[in-house]
């Protein structure tokens, strides 16, 4: 009897304590909403709680009368492209420094991560002479490889956790039964390390879609990201905000798409973490 | 129904410009004129302002298909802007063929020798209009000239940062009678700044004690570069501190370096810029250029100071602005004497900004964009440019029955614009205005914010200005 | 494990080389100009000074409280950010109705660039329309982050917080989802509590993961720009100067070429010697017990 009233009461608490971060992590997310339907003159009429009105062209001209569209496709080829390679570059190298003895693999790993630690700013300047003069300015490709600079140490700091906690014994006797070494990465390494591969995806998707400053330096026309479109709307005689807001609200939804389904991947090893009760 | 009202409107703009395009006044002479860059792509850019963003929806097409020059222009932010160019044209990058040059940063660009001159190009009829009549612009295209007289830039905008006001709270019988027993003289517009203190001091009660939102000043007090800039274009000069308080024979700043950076007017006028905005709404600090024009356009400002490229939307877009009609503008108050001196050309009472398109050295489509900057500011163009960006930078377009309409909506800011524009000045020419704007504001957003005293801010301030002249050489 | 060295090589290899080409070739210039005066603005050019940069740097007193600001800010985010994520990830390993959807909810903020997050929270704190002094009015807190230095700092923080907890949630549930099986069944036969189960086998065999989260945060936190750009420009006065901001100012206001790189290596190397002094203390802490 009390075990199960212990039960609920639990129970309880744990909707209780959900609902309160919801509401928080919600507010300024539901704020956002109210405010791209809402006209220039009621965002700065009193706060509105709830929108007085629907102005469904700050969604509307963004998209289709301006280039938000392309924005939005550069972006998602620049944020997955740059997801793609960091993880294939990434289980590569920590498959390697995890199980291979590999002469001062502890300096170069540490050296690989000093990498993220540099204040951007002051990058823009090599990065610009140099981008300009390998023509890789203006161009989706660059950006792609840029991000590696932050995303690649941090994916692979993250990765070397999940590769050490992965047993040495499962891929010594693969090879002993005549595995490649690509054949143990790829059959052994990968579905095992996957939680941690998606995390890290995601995560490194994130970075790269929210990137601005180096997307505002190096890119013109071509290869412009939705972080520089956004920053557009902001000008000497007034900041778009409704429009602002409306093309933040558009950015979210491939972001979820790409958040829940990668995270559906965590989760499918994450009920052995828990006891049960 | 007032949304179809603003939708036919917007079609008959375009249809005007439509129409206006076609009536290119010498079509032949521009195919000529443009044929050796056939197929050419020319890159700019600019902020995303609605005369640049004109150029970018309207002009650019229209010159792509009577010229084949494709002509590609970035407008982005007032930040990104500035980054984008400097850092090509300091590269010798060649990305851009036409940049923008705020009358500001005209002194770092020639300095820097980052632009071509056009007076070759101006003289080359091969490449320049017939009717292009450079005699034409406003003094304003003086400010994009070096000592000796030669042109960098062609300006396609401008506009001042002047006084506003509502009419119809000014002439409000009820509120006038009230003015008139708690002050002893007439609500009119302030001459003087006691005036222009005793109003906003009477707004702001008179909202309080009525219960309305209504207050009777406004700023951009936020720690962001608009502040320093308030002080340098607006506030200083009309107490007759002039140039950024920069002494411009030696660069320096310092009363004993022959400057008034750190000067006693100086000094009170910040004193007083800090004090007045308790008499703003009570976010003021959270302002920037922004916010201040948004929240004038709500209706709650009595009296203020705006950037006029503001004025386009304030004066007409019914979705930004519930002050339609019930506006007008005029010059700012004065400390006594500053009017005299800016009328005899020794002094001036405020802000003339506006931006230039120049040629950067790098640029590898010199001839084709001038060409489209020509295109830009074509004197048969310019009327309906003005109704469009609200920005007159040719005598002729004052001349044009379209801006008496404009005026009509805009508190007469042409007339004022067209017949007092001499008495206001753009930034001085200082090479090194970013950095120091930079410093200014470090210093500044402390006395606004209450961390040290304006003495204090303005002493400091003027010797890490001299500090940093030397550094950089001046 | 021996490998055969070819392969190795192959395997870290291209990420070496990618590394060196974005990562040392712009270090090597950065060092290049962080001995020379070197504005953008300057009549000067560029004048080779030696070391001054540096030296200036440890007597330049807008640079060293902008640095005190910058710390005392990882410092809150990291307090806050840690123990919180730490709980909610613990809470998701429950199981609920409703946990995806939560799950979902808990991640949206990470979706939004931050240059937004940093525009929406202008409109959220501003004084006259914002929905948070209302709230926080009717309480009878009187809430303005353009005048009150201490307010604007906390709504940084706390900015922060809810942009960044999410991917503390979400590194710590992929390191809940890793962890071995076989410690809890044998705690589940001595039986132990909740409790104690966690604090006895989930945080120790979490630490690895806890900290490289730990890392990355004071890495992000004390580089942040965007948001807090967007949101207080460093203001009111120099409440929210944090040295991210400061220094970006330095590079792209002032366009002071050669102090900036001169400050930025210096931050660098200053942020590697806290994550190394942070990784022995933790270490030496944990051998002692």
């Amino acid at each position: 009897m009390q075990a199960i009233a212990k039960k609920r009461l639990r129970l309880f608490l744990i909707y209780l304590l959900c609902i309160l971060i919801a509401i928080v992590t919600l507010f300024p997310i539901y704020w956002m909403f109210v405010v791209s339907v809402q006209s220039k003159l009621e965002i700065f009429s009193g706060p509105h709680f709830f929108p007085p009105s629907f102005h469904s062209e700050n969604y509307t001209r963004p998209f289709f009368q301006d280039v938000y569209g392309r924005y939005l496709v550069n972006s998602l080829i620049i944020a997955t492209g740059n997801t793609l390679l960091v993880i294939f570059l990434a289980v590569m190298s920590t498959y390697a420094f995890s199980r291979f003895r590999i002469p001062g693999s502890n300096n170069i790993f540490f050296w690989t991560i000093t990498n993220r630690m540099a204040p951007a700013a002051v990058f823009i300047v090599p990065f610009f002479l140099m981008f300009n003069r390998l023509g890789l300015r203006d161009t989706r490709g660059g950006l792609i490889i840029l991000y590696c600079i932050f995303n690649l140490p941090f994916a692979i700091w993250l990765l070397k956790g999940m590769m050490d906690s992965i047993p040495k014994e499962l891929d010594e006797a693969a090879m002993i039964d005549g595995c490649s070494l690509w054949g143990v990465l790829i059959r052994i390494i990968l579905p095992l390390a996957r939680p941690g591969i998606m995390v890290t995806a995601i995560l490194t998707w994130i970075f790269a879609w929210n990137e601005y400053l180096f997307a505002s330096v190096l890119t013109n026309v071509n290869a412009r990201t939705m972080t520089t479109g956004l920053i557009e709307f902001v000008t000497v005689i007034g900041t778009n905000w409704g429009e602002m807001a409306a093309v933040s609200m558009v950015c979210l939804i491939p972001a979820v798409v790409f958040i829940s389904v990668a995270q559906r991947h965590i989760i499918a090893g994450l009920t052995f973490g828990a006891v049960k009760d | 129904m007032k949304k179809l009202v603003v939708l036919l409107m917007i079609m008959g703009i375009l249809l005007l410009s439509s129409v206006a395009f076609a009536q290119v006044a010498n079509p032949d002479w521009w195919k000529k004129a443009a044929e050796p860059y056939q197929g050419v792509v020319i890159r700019g850019v600019s902020e995303s302002t609605p005369p640049s963003k004109t150029i970018a929806e309207i002009a650019a097409p229209a010159f792509e298909e009577l010229t084949g020059i494709k002509v590609e222009l970035e407008t982005t932010s007032w930040d990104e802007m500035y980054n984008k160019e400097i850092q090509d044209m300091q590269a010798g990058a060649g990305i851009y063929d036409f940049v923008y040059i705020e009358q500001d940063a005209a002194a770092s660009y020639l300095e820097q020798n980052w632009l071509i001159d056009l007076t070759p190009l101006v003289d080359n009829a091969d490449l320049t209009a017939p009717d292009f009549d450079l005699p034409d612009f406003t003094s304003f295209i003086d400010s994009f000239k070096d000592e000796e007289g030669k042109l960098y830039g062609i300006p396609f905008e401008a506009f001042l940062k002047t006084y506003i006001y509502r009419t119809d709270l000014f002439n409000d019988p009820e509120i006038q009678a009230a003015f008139k027993e708690e002050y002893g003289y007439d609500l009119a517009v302030p001459t003087t700044w006691e005036q222009y203190t005793d109003i906003a001091k009477f707004f702001t009660e008179y909202g309080k004690e009525k219960g309305i939102e209504i207050y009777g000043h406004v700023a951009q007090a936020k720690t962001h570069p608009c502040l320093a800039y308030e002080l340098c274009e607006t506030i200083w000069p009309t107490w007759g501190v002039y140039n950024w308080g920069v002494n411009l024979e030696n660069m320096r700043t310092s009363v004993e370096n022959g400057g008034t950076l750190n000067s006693d007017t100086a000094k009170e006028a910040l004193a007083w810029y800090v004090d007045m905005l308790q008499y703003a709404p009570p976010g003021v600090r959270t302002y920037t250029w922004d916010e201040a024009a948004a929240v004038f356009g709500t209706g709650i400002i009595a009296q203020g100071f705006l950037y006029m490229e503001n004025l386009g939307w304030l004066a007409n877009d019914p979705d930004r602005s519930v002050v339609i009609g019930k506006i007008a503008v005029d010059l700012p108050p004065t400390k006594p004497g500053v009017m005299e001196a800016a009328e005899a050309g020794e002094g001036y009472i405020g802000y003339y900004d506006g931006g230039a398109w120049g040629i950067p050295h790098s640029s590898k489509n010199k001839e084709a964009a001038w060409l489209f900057i020509q295109w830009c500011t074509r004197k048969e163009w310019q009327p309906e440019f003005a109704e469009l960006a609200t920005t007159v930078v040719r005598q002729s377009a004052f001349e044009d029955p379209i801006i008496d309409e404009l005026n009509e909506k805009m508190g007469d800011y042409y007339t004022l614009m067209q017949e007092k524009g001499y008495l206001f000045a753009g930034c001085p020419p200082l090479p090194m205005q970013t950095p120091l704007n930079e410093l200014y504001l470090q210093w500044i957003s402390r006395a606004v914010a209450g961390e040290i005293s304006p003495e204090e801010c303005l002493d400091n301030l003027a010797e890490k200005a001299d500090q940093l002249m030397e550094e950089l050489g001046y | 494990m021996k490998g055969n060295k070819k392969q190795v090589w192959g395997l870290i290899s291209p990420t070496l080389a990618l590394m060196i080409a974005i990562g040392v070739i712009p270090v090597i210039y950065i060092i290049y100009l962080s001995v020379f005066r070197y504005s953008v603005f300057a009549r000067t050019g560029m004048t080779y000074i030696g070391f001054d940069n540096y030296r200036n740097l440890m007597f330049d007193s807008e640079f060293l409280s902008s640095l005190r600001l910058g710390l005392s800010f990882v410092f809150f985010c990291c307090i806050i950010e840690i123990p919180l994520g730490l709980l909610i990830a613990n809470l998701l390993t429950y199981e609920f109705k409703g946990k995806g959807i939560f799950r979902t909810i808990m991640a949206l903020p990470l979706a939004m660039a931050p240059v937004s997050i940093g525009s929406m929270w202008v409109l959220l704190t501003n004084p006259d329309v914002g929905p948070l002094p209302y709230f926080l009015g009717k309480v009878g807190v009187e809430y303005n982050i353009g005048v009150n230095a201490t307010q604007a700092f906390a709504t940084t923080v706390f900015m922060d917080v809810w942009h960044w907890t999410p991917f503390v949630i979400l590194t710590f549930m992929a390191g809940l989802a890793s962890l071995p099986k076989d410690p809890y069944e044998a705690s589940l036969v001595d039986g132990a509590n909740r409790w104690q189960t966690f604090r006895y086998i989930t945080l120790p065999l979490l630490r690895p993961v806890i900290l490289t989260t730990l890392f990355i945060r004071i890495m992000d936190t004390f580089r942040i720009f965007d948001e807090v750009w967007m949101l207080t420009s460093g203001g009111p006065g120099t409440a929210t100067r944090f040295v991210s901001i400061h220094l970006v100012r330095e590079v792209l206001r002032s366009m002071n070429y050669g102090y900036s790189s001169a400050m930025s290596l210096f931050l660098l190397y200053l942020t590697i010697v806290i994550c190394w002094l942070l990784l022995t203390f933790i270490s030496a802490a944990q051998e002692e017990s």
